[in-house]
């Protein structure tokens, strides 16, 4: 990229941001804004210098919480929609139980959790994989069943069986769908993981929760802002992903 | 007639004041839990009467997990709460001038309970056998239990209130109130054996009354009035805990009426030591104060030690 | 190019039988009336009709992708398997595979090693064309270009039944005459028959030895009737007297679209 084009590319998102701490140091530095309600972003960065080993030990320990709980429900949602869109009847009975994995609240089943699957990262998995499967679900019986009808005919004038037309046409005819919910599935994970970590501990949910029992909400904010982070890693992940396999043949992956 | 009314109306002021002082000063109390026999006497000293007595109207507010009561008398929110007495501390250390001002609890009920077939005989057994204990991430006794049995073997992890996985994981250990959760283990038919940590020597007052300083310097009389009327509300709850329970199970459904009767009288020595005099009741010294303060420095809670006079003050 | 002209009628292409079919959907109601025909071996065949007057429909039909409510639809190919090719309106392309795996797919669903099928593909792509273009994606071909691939693409399994279902609709015309002429071409080499469906009675005239012309919906058979023209259907045709006069009898008997003056 030309220097110039990469400054116009950089230089909107970052201003609001450099604008809004600086308002925000002032504010808190002057006393206009209670420090308890809101830290100075310098206290912030401090905080993220001074913890950065125990930061980045919890940081990894989430990340790799959330990236198994994300392949789990990967496998999980993607089977699960294949076997449902396959059968209208199926669908029609086991649809509405995804849908409970959508709205179920984390926070409440979270100490079931770790009655079953007991203390550590088997409860944070758990806790990351239910959160983050049903967009995968949906995004993926969606896709499957938008497959072109010309494209279904051509299988079906050649008599495909039920697996060619599946493995051949249907499933990469989903993947763009199914690229888009692995999308917002893997910021879910993370939630999924940090939430886990409250009630089952480690990672950056038990720094959260030892910061906040201090009342450090400066430690707070520094492990809130790693955990937006590892968001944006596993985004940046399945982007990676997704290129590499539609970026031959997907209007979405092809530039202008 | 006009003569009357001149009068009346010169005068009017003078009545309007005098009927303003009989009103009473209404107050706030802001409480950092929910109703329970940990706060029996400030309920007895409502329906005793003895808020009454000062010419106080005190409401009192129950709070919750994470009720942030430094912060709501620190802002002026409310002007008495109810806080732990390291919470003192670190926030004088960070320049929040707000001051302790009774103490129910002489001896801290806070501690660790354990299945009793674990054969523990203290809590350093419990540290370093293998098993898990919950116990609540960062807060001081926390730390200084870590610091205390450094090497530990025991798994810590979260402590999330309730005594849910203490009834069906043999082992697992959690943080308690020794007058209160072995109650309802016991109840709920799990018996539980509980160790003091006081005992391994981190000995805060427990539950605290808080306040400004600058609001108590400016409300004296009004502070040493309630503080009076706290302390006759404790000395009846310990004389007859009844009226005050049966107020607070209907406010709290989480503690039945017989669970709070035997935890008002588990808790007596803790609140007042054999053969004390009623009058002792809330009293603090320095010298605890300064251990605590020694404390926290040491597992690195606070960076600068506040002087111990200016954590309190005696009524 | 008027190399490879077979004159005359091929063994190769297969029958198709129309007895009284009729098919009604759920909404728009009874689409084809007790429609009735014969088509014989290598004819090539038009059938003309306005749009949505069900000629899609009775194309689909005879694919096998459809059955009908009432009446018989037989394809016979005597000893030869049945075989049938089609090419959709949009030319209907995998977008993740390059033309000579488009080409393939035919091939690959009914079990052929990619090796052989690699052969046969280069064959049809040869023929029309496309050859150097083999490693080319859909997104990077014209439109002409994906038509061309959809061609070799249903007749990689040498049907003898090819099905045409305006296909060539949404092309300039330049593109369009061109690959008018090319399919005859490859109509003559190969002998199939041909049903070919369009709304255009020009590309009918030029394109078939008899058209069938269809009635708006619910659709009957207006006109069963031979071309009167040569053969070979050379570009020099379009400005033919007799082209016109085919044109304007077919025309007669087109029904005028209601609301049209």
């Amino acid at each position: 990229m030309k220097p110039n084009a990469r400054m116009s590319s950089l230089l909107p998102p970052l201003l609001p941001l450099f604008v809004g701490m600086g308002v925000c140091e002032l504010a808190v530095r002057s006393g206009w804004i209670p420090s308890y309600l809101i830290p100075a972003p310098s206290e912030v960065f401090r905080s993220l210098i001074d913890d950065r080993f125990e930061l980045a030990i919890a940081a990894w320990t989430t990340l790799s919480s959330a990236l198994v709980g994300l392949l789990l429900s990967f496998a999980a949602g993607t089977l699960f929609a294949i076997v449902l869109s396959s059968s209208d009847l199926a669908r029609r009975a086991f649809y509405p139980y995804a849908v409970f994995f959508q709205t179920v609240p984390i926070i409440a089943i979270a100490p079931l959790l770790v009655i079953w699957f007991g203390f550590g990262q088997p409860t944070v998995i758990a806790s990351a994989a239910i959160v983050s499967v049903f967009p995968i679900i949906a995004s993926t019986l969606l896709g499957l069943k938008s497959t072109e009808p010309a494209l279904v005919d051509l299988f079906n004038l050649y008599s495909a069986t039920a697996k060619q037309m599946l493995y051949m046409l249907k499933i990469p005819f989903a993947l763009p769908q199914i690229f888009s919910g692995l999308r917002i599935a893997s910021g879910l994970a993370v939630i999924g993981a940090i939430v886990g970590e409250f009630i089952g501990g480690g990672g950056l949910g038990s720094v959260v929760d030892s910061a906040r029992t201090q009342q450090r909400i400066d430690r707070v904010f520094a492990a809130v802002l790693i955990s937006a982070l590892l968001g944006v890693v596993l985004v940046g992940a399945v982007n990676f992903v997704s290129a590499l396999t539609l970026g031959s043949w997907h209007t979405s992956e092809r530039k202008p | 007639m006009k003569f009357l009314i001149i009068v009346a109306l010169i005068f009017s002021p003078v009545i309007a004041g005098a009927a303003e002082s009989a009103k009473a000063v209404k107050l706030q109390l802001a409480l950092n839990w929910k109703a329970e026999p940990e706060f029996g006497g400030f309920y007895a000293a409502k329906l005793s009467g003895a808020f009454q007595k000062k010419n106080l109207d005190v409401k009192i507010t129950e709070g919750g997990a994470g009720t942030p009561v430094v912060q709501m008398v620190a802002n002026s929110k409310v002007p008495f709460g109810i806080a732990a007495a390291d919470e003192v501390v670190i926030s004088q250390a960070r320049g929040t001038d707000v001051v302790a001002l009774f103490a129910v609890y002489q001896i801290n009920p806070q501690g660790i309970m354990v299945h009793p077939d674990r054969g523990f005989k203290s809590i350093g057994d419990v540290f370093n056998t293998p098993g898990t204990l919950a116990i609540q991430s960062g807060s001081p006794h926390t730390l200084f239990l870590q610091d205390q049995f450094r090497g530990y073997k025991v798994i810590l992890v979260p402590y999330a209130g309730g005594i849910a996985t203490f009834l069906t994981d043999a082992n697992y250990s959690q943080q308690c109130f020794v007058t209160s959760e072995p109650l309802i283990a016991r109840k709920k038919g799990k018996p539980a054996q509980s160790f003091l940590i006081a005992d391994a020597g981190f000995k805060p007052y427990g539950t605290v009354v808080i306040a400004r300083r600058q609001y108590v310097e400016r409300n004296q009389k009004q502070t040493r009035d309630l503080i009076d009327a706290v302390r006759e509300g404790w000395i009846e709850y310990l004389r007859a805990p009844e009226p005050a329970n049966n107020l607070m199970a209907k406010l709290n459904p989480a503690m039945d009426g017989d669970t709070m009767k035997q935890a008002a009288e588990v808790q007596k020595p803790f609140i007042l030591a054999a053969g004390a005099s009623p009058q002792e009741l809330g009293k603090m010294t320095i010298e605890r104060w300064k251990t605590l303060t020694d404390q926290l420095s040491d597992i690195r809670l606070i960076k600068t030690k506040p002087a111990a006079d200016k954590l309190f003050r005696v009524f | 190019m008027n190399s490879n002209l077979h004159l005359g009628r091929s063994k190769s292409g297969a029958t198709v039988s129309c007895e009284g079919i009729s098919r009604a959907f759920t909404g728009t109601g009874l689409v084809l009336d007790h429609i009735t025909f014969q088509i014989q071996p290598g004819e090539f065949v038009a059938l003309l009709g306005p749009s949505g007057s069900g000629k899609s429909s009775l194309l689909r039909l005879t694919a096998g992708l459809d059955r009908a409510d009432e009446g018989r639809l037989a394809i016979d190919a005597g000893q030869d398997a049945i075989s049938r090719g089609f090419v959709f309106q949009e030319p209907t392309l995998i977008p993740w595979r390059n033309v000579l795996r488009n080409t393939t797919l035919p091939l690959e669903l009914q079990g052929w090693n990619i090796d052989r099928a690699r052969t046969r593909a280069e064959e049809e792509l040869r023929r029309v064309r496309l050859v150097e273009f083999v490693a080319r994606y859909p997104h990077e071909l014209s439109g002409g270009m994906k038509m061309r691939t959809s061609v070799a693409r249903a007749l990689i399994t040498r049907p003898n039944l090819l099905l045409l279902d305006e296909p060539f609709a949404a092309l300039d015309e330049p593109t369009r005459h061109a690959l008018q002429q090319q399919l005859r071409e490859i109509w003559a080499a190969l002998g199939m028959t041909v049903l070919f469906v369009t709304h255009s009675i020009s590309e009918a005239v030029f394109l078939a030895d008899r058209v069938l012309v269809l009635s708006p919906r619910p659709a009957r058979i207006l006109m069963d009737s031979s071309i009167n023209l040569p053969a070979a259907r050379a570009a020099a045709l379009r400005t033919s007297l007799s082209y016109v006069e085919e044109i304007r009898r077919i025309s007669a008997a087109v029904p005028i679209p209601e609301g049209n003056a």
